[in-house]
């Protein structure tokens, strides 16, 4: 009997030794590995970014002309709408499908010249910095509707660039 | 006496094997962490302002090539092993990269001067693939083929780079070259626009000529 006790006593004292000593080991390993274990992969670049708006007030029934603003990353670029070449990737915007409006026009600024250092004649035809895209917005029927579409790009620094991408563009609608 | 003699073994066999699995807990923890430090060596597009900032050190040189089958433009399967004995560049582009268009011209050209050292370059396609439509699969590659021969690009080009992206650390950034010298090692890599010379040392150091 003593000796259960005794052997139950010193299970616990040892158990509780042992789980500050696991705790400590923890403790260290999470040290040595500068938290890396809890650490996130670095982000990549965001080439792109939707500004504003967040909601329009637009009249139900006719097409109302809003503007959508953006912003390319600094030191980067991407193509217009119009690239240079057939074979470079446009930048597009795209109502998702079944969307409560639709855009009855779309009008998207002119490219700005640019040219890799090393070809500075071949001129490419792209966006930095912000730009808008001025769209005819229009809402068959009154009430709010949330808008769901997508800006498509290709980005590029001055040495190499990135697989086409889509940027989400969301925004609020209230027609009257 | 007997009785203190046991409870202290046992408190210390305890002791013991609740210290071994801390340990080996760690062990585990520092294992799991060099392989996610590894899987996150991707190459990240930072803005660079001049042509010395598109080199990068990938942690895959010193290390064998991973290996891969990919398909050519005329359907034909190439791998990476029935180069074994030839230095070989692994260039990644794609159709609508306007610097791959710019290094091309010169990689025709160091591909011919190098040739008969033993000298090859695999031209390794990320233009998209709509695997699930053979119609629009059968575009997709006829976009490359088009691609390929206004580059006048001489040398093989496989197609679905995107399937072997990870094994090379993720590449999403073009164009990227990996130089692999005759024994499948790669020694050299290089993200982004470089000079030609650039190229061309990588290309030595991959024939073994160069430092």
């Amino acid at each position: 009997m003593r000796l259960a006790h005794g052997l139950a006593h010193g299970l616990a004292l040892g158990l509780a030794l042992g789980l500050a000593l696991v705790a400590a080991a923890l403790v260290a390993a999470q040290a040595q590995d500068g938290g890396l274990l809890t650490q996130p992969a670095p982000p990549r670049k965001q080439a792109v970014t939707y500004l504003f708006p967040e909601q329009v007030t637009i009249a139900a029934g006719k097409p109302v002309p809003i503007e959508l603003h953006f912003r390319v990353a600094a030191g980067l670029h991407i193509n217009s709408h119009t690239p240079s070449t057939s074979d470079l990737i446009p930048t597009t915007l795209t109502l998702a499908e079944g969307s409560p409006v639709r855009f009855a026009d779309q009008s998207f600024p002119r490219g700005d010249d640019f040219a890799f250092p090393v070809t500075p004649s071949e001129k490419l035809s792209v966006y930095t910095g912000d730009f808008t895209v001025r769209v005819e917005l229009l809402a068959a029927s009154a009430g709010e509707h949330l808008v769901e579409a997508s800006l498509r790009y290709q980005a590029c620094d001055n040495n190499a660039c990135m697989p086409p991408h889509t940027v989400p563009v969301v925004f609020d609608v209230i027609a009257r | 006496m007997k009785r203190n003699a046991i409870v202290i073994a046992v408190v210390v066999l305890v002791l013991v094997a609740l210290g071994a699995a801390g340990w080996a807990n760690w062990q585990n923890r520092k294992a799991a962490a060099s392989h996610l430090a590894a899987e996150n060596t991707q190459a990240v597009l930072v803005p660079a302002s001049d042509v010395s900032a598109a080199h990068f050190s990938s942690p895959l040189v010193g290390k064998p090539a991973p290996g891969f089958t990919l398909t050519d433009l005329s359907g034909k399967k190439v791998s990476l092993a029935s180069y074994k004995g030839k230095a070989v560049q692994l260039n990644f582009w794609a159709t609508w990269c306007a610097p791959c268009k710019i290094e091309t011209p010169w990689l025709i050209e160091l591909e011919k001067q190098y040739a008969p050292q033993g000298f090859e370059i695999l031209a390794v396609s990320f233009d998209d693939l709509h695997k699930d439509d053979p119609k629009l699969l059968a575009k997709d590659k006829e976009e490359i083929v088009k691609g390929a021969q206004y580059l006048k690009i001489g040398y093989p080009v496989l197609i679905d780079g995107d399937s072997i992206s990870k094994a090379y650390g993720d590449v999403d950034v073009f164009p990227t070259s990996f130089f692999v010298d005759r024994k499948g090692t790669i020694v050299a890599a290089s993200m982004g626009l470089t000079s030609k010379d650039e190229l061309e040392g990588n290309i030595r150091k991959a024939l073994g000529e160069g430092k």
